[in-house]
């Protein structure tokens, strides 16, 4: 089976790791992910920040591609992207004016015909038609939580692993409509579904400090540090995320974190899709480990399931 | 009635309003052009027709000018209309013949060109007389009166109004839903700003209720529905069997020994059991054990029958079965209280999961002496005295995004109490308090707060809390103070919320049975909202406490003695007066379609099967017109308000 798949420009350059193991992963379960033709960055954050209409030009043109290719939706891993595309969409079904002054600019893109190279204008007016999935969401309510069981190959037995949301996947919560951003299960479910134990802790929804680790570094620091420090006090022996950019604070800054607190013993992170990918029987090599800044690669041992020691 | 047609004599008094009308209104030229005018036979100005002298002018040019109908010019009618039909009575003219024109609220405050708005004066009062020639004088419709209450709810509120109305000399029927009498005061540890114990001076009330001569105490009873009007309601009761016999039980306690189901018991907010066999409090009135069929073993001795076993006074039978029977009445006063609204919807204060997270009610019980933890403040999860409590005002309330978007009223002076009585019994603990703003409007009230921070060192720290969440042994607090602008994180031992009040749980199903208005939130919908406070739109009908929105007790005590004194108004009646524009059906017109019984809100209309035409209980009708508007074969025409009258009034409108 083919579905649409925008990895967005993260997962091509810093954060393969991510990109791959979703790839492997999706192989395992016999589906075969296709990138819409000519894609560009969904603007990460910027599209959402401001009521500028341009803004909204790019996410919009990926998804009206995804349409030109007569997809009905397209799965995506990152959660800025996750946010950017489905706001976006909610945007223009919601405001007729959006709508009309997006698709102005949408218009005259330059069409190209797949087969002749042809160039035309003249695109039909888009108006929110495919519908963005998270694959976490893709996979309970497309996949089942009942094939990955059925296919898994190395069921994680029971390892307690702490599942992070952080802020883009479930707020604000009208828009992106998760469920209940307060008390969420989407991704604990994913986790019991792979054999994992997910670990209850209050910070799940917590920013990490985003974008801050660049403008203001320490703020970012203890933002990360929090969260890390509420899932290993809680019995994690990782924690896992979606964005690469949660990724990015909590894993390659870890050790300015432990720099900065001194209490804090560390804790590898991990995206969800290296642990369904390994699950379902993907070698070690191919998850991307190499690009943890915290070694990664005892979590993932054939048996039994490594001690937790707090 | 078409022989009196255009040869009646009409007056006409434009009414300046001082400047309301008369600064874009010319009303001397408005009543100078309808002198010429068909059927009218004097026009005249005045500065407030309203007034007395203005009343005495109608009075005597009635009289002196032997006018068959007025037209008054002036405010809506909803405001003057009755005050006219008087002066109308008093100078022997039927006060059906009277017309407001309203020529302010649909004229001079709606336009600021006076030329136009002096011509729309002009015909808005042309159209009137044409109403008002074909005016007939009607008489209003009487009917008998039943001089007996029914009172919904045995909280303080319904409580206070049974008494009011017995002690009227009327006789009460007073049902309560649960097993004794009491509602949510009867919860509370101690009052603001007094301190005085609720339960010392909500008992002698529960007593005197159930002591009382004309009050029939109905608890365990739920009202399964209501038929008929204002004066003359039929009730149909429902009485759940309580399995135990209220006279036999000599309170001995027995039964609730060797009873082995165990249940959260709900007058301690679940915080303490009971089991199925019960008396819910120690003061309970009436005083007797009730076994809650929904946690015993099944009602049948071969399964259990413990309880019948050990009762010596055969007072348990679970034979009992659920009765249903009718009574009349006259008025109901609704009385159905409140609930809490449920901490499960404030998933970021931890969604009711967290254990030493509670609500107001539930502290209250945790204070009261009679509590399950005999007044010794203890938090739920492991028993330990809490060092440092968290209350955070306005859970729920005063949230137009998500939650409620009114002030539940009673929060701030009660947690100001709570945060007192904390700290007068855990002298070296925090309290720390949270809030939007103090809102201390009642006697004394603002007193009690400030003793609350100065002599009793409570923090209060004007801000909202953002998350509650479980860290350990602690229930963490994240907050902001917004007067600093910083962020605030607390470390707490038990956190309680002031949640929102909320209609009662279930009230909506009673209230549909009544068929009385709510407002958006369901609660109770008065007629005026500061005339008419204590009375439905729909007659008979009166509210009380906190099922017409969020009261503290001596508001909900005012409220209800208002609302028996309404009653009595009612019943001090010989017989009651309806208004007579109701919409009767010429029996040769009518074709039986029962179109117009679909339309009438009221169920005023019934249709005879044997003559094939629609009657009317005139007593029911409220006049709205829907059905003379549905009716295709013109059959149902409101009296003052045909066809013929509709249809004159719109040419006299077009013609200019």
């Amino acid at each position: 089976m083919k579905v649409h798949y925008y990895p967005g420009c993260t997962l091509k350059e810093k954060t393969t790791a991510l990109d791959v193991s979703t790839r492997e992963a999706m192989k395992c379960l016999d589906i075969e992910l296709v990138e819409p033709e000519g894609w560009t960055c969904c603007g990460a954050e910027y599209p959402l920040t401001e009521e500028k209409i341009v803004g909204l030009a790019a996410p919009l043109r990926v998804l009206r591609q995804v349409r030109e290719e007569n997809g009905d939706f397209v799965i995506t891993t990152c959660s800025f992207c996750y946010a950017v595309l489905k706001r976006a969409n909610k945007a223009i079904k919601d405001d007729p004016l959006k709508h009309k002054r997006v698709n102005a600019y949408l218009r005259d893109d330059i069409k190209i015909n797949a087969l002749t190279k042809e160039k035309t204008t003249g695109f039909e007016d888009y108006n929110g038609e495919v519908r963005v999935l998270h694959l976490l969401e893709y996979l309970r309510d497309h996949v089942g939580y009942q094939k990955i069981r059925s296919r898994l190959k190395r069921p994680f037995g029971g390892l307690p692993v702490a599942a992070y949301y952080g802020c883009r996947l479930l707020r604000p919560a009208k828009d992106m409509d998760l469920g209940e951003p307060d008390d969420p299960r989407l991704f604990e479910e994913f986790l019991e579904a792979v054999g994992a134990t997910p670990v209850d802790y209050p910070f799940k929804q917590e920013c990490c400090g985003s974008y801050l680790s660049v403008s203001l570094p320490d703020a970012a620091t203890e933002a990360s540090y929090r969260v890390l420090r509420s899932a290993r006090s809680n019995g994690a022996a990782a924690i896992t995320v979606t964005c690469p950019l949660c990724f990015y604070n909590m894993d390659r800054r870890q050790d300015k974190i432990k720099e900065a607190f001194l209490d804090f013993p560390g804790l590898p992170v991990l995206f969800f899709t290296q642990i369904l990918a390994w699950a379902l029987g993907v070698e070690k090599t191919v998850l991307g480990l190499n690009q943890h800044a915290v070694p990664a690669d005892d979590l993932f041992r054939d048996a039994p399931a490594p001690e937790v020691t707090l | 009635m078409k022989g009196q047609k255009k040869t009646k004599r009409i007056g006409v008094f434009v009414c300046h309003c001082g400047v309301n009308i008369a600064g874009v209104v010319d009303v001397e030229k408005v009543a100078k052009t309808l002198t010429d005018y068909p059927g009218v036979a004097f026009s005249t100005n005045y500065i407030y027709v309203c007034s007395d002298p203005g009343q005495q002018m109608i009075i005597d040019t009635i009289k002196e000018k032997k006018l068959d109908g007025i037209i008054v010019a002036a405010c809506s009618p909803t405001l003057h209309e009755k005050t006219f039909q008087e002066a109308a009575r008093l100078a022997g003219l039927n006060p059906y013949q009277i017309e407001i024109a309203n020529i302010r609220e649909q004229d001079s405050w709606v336009h600021v060109d006076k030329d136009k708005a002096t011509k729309k004066a002009v015909k808005i009062i042309k159209a009137h007389v044409e109403k008002a020639v074909r005016n007939e004088s009607l008489e209003p419709i009487k009917v008998e009166v039943h001089r007996r209450a029914l009172v919904i709810g045995g909280g303080i509120s319904g409580i206070q109004a049974a008494l009011d109305i017995a002690d009227h000399g009327y006789e009460v029927l007073l049902v309560e839903k649960n097993p004794s009498i009491g509602g949510k005061m009867i919860q509370l540890s101690e009052t603001f700003p007094t301190l005085d114990c609720s339960q010392c001076i909500m008992t002698p009330k529960m007593v005197e209720a159930s002591r009382h001569p004309r009050i029939k105490l109905l608890t365990y009873h739920e009202v399964e529905s209501v038929s008929g009007f204002v004066g003359n309601f039929k009730v149909r009761i429902k009485k759940k069997p309580r399995y135990v016999d209220a006279v036999l039980c000599n309170l001995c306690a027995e039964c609730e020994k060797v009873c082995p189901q165990i249940v959260p018991d709900e007058f301690n907010m679940g915080l303490s059991f009971r089991k199925a066999i019960y008396m819910p409090f120690p003061q309970a009135v009436p005083g007797t054990y009730t076994l809650d069929a929904e946690h015993c073993l099944g009602l049948n001795p071969v399964r259990c029958g413990k309880c019948k076993d050990v009762c010596e006074k055969k007072a348990i039978s679970y034979e009992m079965q659920e009765t249903i029977f009718e009574e009349e009445v006259g008025a109901i006063v609704v009385a159905t209280g409140y609930d809490l609204y449920s901490m499960q919807a404030l998933g970021e204060y931890g969604g009711e999961k967290i254990p030493d997270v509670i609500n107001g009610l539930e502290f209250e019980r945790i204070l009261s002496a009679s509590g399950p933890t005999a007044g010794i403040i203890r938090r739920p999860s492991d028993g330990k005295v809490p060092k440092s409590v968290v209350f955070v005002q306005c859970s729920g309330s005063r949230d137009t995004e998500k939650h409620n978007p009114y002030c539940s009223k009673i929060c701030c002076m009660y947690t100001a109490k709570h945060a007192m009585l904390y700290k007068h019994r855990v002298p070296d603990g925090q309290a720390i308090v949270f809030y939007i703003d103090v809102r201390t409007g009642g006697k004394a009230f603002d007193e009690f707060y400030q003793r609350t921070i100065e002599e009793d060192k409570v923090l209060y720290i004007r801000g909202k809390v953002s998350k509650i969440f479980k860290d350990g042994d602690k229930v963490v607090v994240w907050g902001v103070d917004t007067l600093t602008g910083k962020k605030v994180e607390v470390e707490a031992d038990m956190v309680v919320l002031a949640m929102a009040m909320v209609k009662a749980e279930g009230v909506g199903d009673l209230l549909r049975k009544l068929k009385i208005q709510t407002d958006i939130h369901g609660w109770l919908a008065e007629a005026h909202p500061k005339l008419r406070p204590v009375e439905s739109l729909n007659a008979g009908f009166y509210l009380a406490g906190c099922a017409h929105g969020p009261k503290d007790i001596p508001e909900a005590v005012a409220q209800a003695s208002a609302a028996a004194a309404k009653v009595g108004d009612l019943f001090a009646q010989k017989e009651l007066s309806h208004e007579p524009t109701v919409v009767p059906v010429d029996e040769d017109k009518c074709s039986g379609c029962a179109i117009c019984i679909t339309m009438c809100p009221y169920q005023a209309r019934t249709l005879d099967t044997e003559r094939g035409v629609v009657v009317v209980n005139e007593i029911l009708c409220e006049g709205c017109g829907a059905c003379a508007a549905a009716c295709p074969s013109g059959a149902a025409q409101q009296r003052n308000q045909t066809d013929d009258q509709i249809f004159s009034m719109v040419t006299a409108m077009m013609k200019g």
